[in-house]
């Protein structure tokens, strides 16, 4: 086998141990908030700040140590917006906030930055929704698995999504990029 | 739709959710460095642009379009989205956690993924990776998340009020 079956299995791997513990730990990156706006019960915004910290301690380390790629280069992503959109951002110096100076401000929070305020409503706007429909992504998932109808739609909706943003909706929504 | 979720105190929840956040956190970083899964960077989990990568590989290859993928995408299939109903699977009949839930109200719950996974494009993240691009200290993925609390908030209030209404 190639690389790329190797490559492929090993996503196929870590999403089938991530799913198996989360739905040993019913894990959900949104309910942990809500469970304690509501009632106050901390557990599951315990497992959200554990995976922050571990996630910001060993990257931290990674780029101490050189083993990670120190940009984001995805930032209008893939590749045609890239080139644009990464001379922009890189000549700005504001892509990473270990290079953020105090000068770069006005540069990141202006609006023509138009990126970060869609990456705040969209935050919102997918917080809300999740809301109502029970549970972020990884819990419909996990929730589909176990056999709930509700669940099984929510990702139907969520597939459906990827050819119809392509063929109709990135045309408009590409405006946040530009 | 009302919260189909864990009750403050769950007996049959075998694994502290701490312990998970630890485990991801382990997994997904050192699988970026292990595996090389670079470009982008902190990709090594994530629900909505692994599927969009994923939808969109076997899109190009059985219609011959060019919709975007990452450059990851060329070198292997990104199964994270499969994987992780596989694994739940698994452990729902290991520990008889399967049951049949009855569909009610489809129509919102089909729309709801509609709009989370169009937004997942646009700001490159399902909740998930929001959180780990916010934790690989990026600008963008911090505001993400700071919108993600806000929303949360939003919505847990609106279920207050409806309840209480």
């Amino acid at each position: 086998m190639g690389e790329a079956w190797w490559l492929s299995l090993a996503f196929l791997g870590i999403g089938a141990l991530v799913g198996f513990l989360a739905q040993r730990s019913r894990m959900c990156f949104v309910a942990g908030f809500r469970d304690w706006l509501l009632v106050r019960d901390t557990e599951l915004l315990l497992g959200l700040f554990s995976f922050l910290a571990t996630v910001w301690l060993l990257s931290s380390l990674g780029y101490a140590l050189g083993l990670l790629h120190q940009s984001m280069p995805e930032y209008g992503a893939l590749e045609a917006r890239t080139a644009a959109q990464g001379a922009r951002t890189a000549a700005q110096g504001v892509r990473d906030l270990r290079g953020l100076r105090l000068s770069d401000a006005r540069e990141l929070l202006g609006l023509a930055n138009r990126f970060l305020y869609a990456s705040l409503a969209g935050g919102a706007l997918i917080g809300f929704v999740s809301v109502l429909s029970g549970g972020c992504v990884l819990r419909q998932h996990v929730l589909a698995a176990q056999g709930s109808r509700n669940a099984w739609l929510f990702l139907a909706g969520f597939y459906a999504a990827v050819p119809l943003y392509y063929l109709f909706l990135a045309r408009y929504l590409g405006w946040v990029y530009r | 739709m009302k919260p189909s979720t864990t009750t403050p105190t769950d007996r049959r929840r075998t694994l502290k959710p701490w312990l998970f956040g630890i485990i991801a956190g382990v997994l997904f970083v050192g699988a970026e460095i292990l595996l090389g899964i670079y470009p982008p960077s902190a990709y090594a989990f994530c629900l909505a642009c692994h599927v969009r990568d994923l939808v969109n590989t076997v899109w190009n290859a059985a219609l011959g379009m060019a919709l975007e993928t990452t450059g990851l995408a060329r070198r292997a299939l990104l199964l994270t989205s499969p994987g992780v109903l596989l694994g739940a699977l698994a452990a729902a009949a290991l520990y008889r956690e399967r049951r049949r839930q009855p569909l009610e109200r489809p129509l919102p719950h089909f729309l709801a993924g509609l709009a989370v996974m169009t937004t997942g494009i646009l700001i490159f993240g399902c909740p998930t990776r929001i959180v780990l691009r916010a934790g690989y200290g990026e600008v963008y993925g911090i505001a993400a998340l700071a919108g993600l609390l806000a929303g949360i908030a939003g919505g847990t209030l609106l279920l207050r009020l409806r309840r209480r209404g």
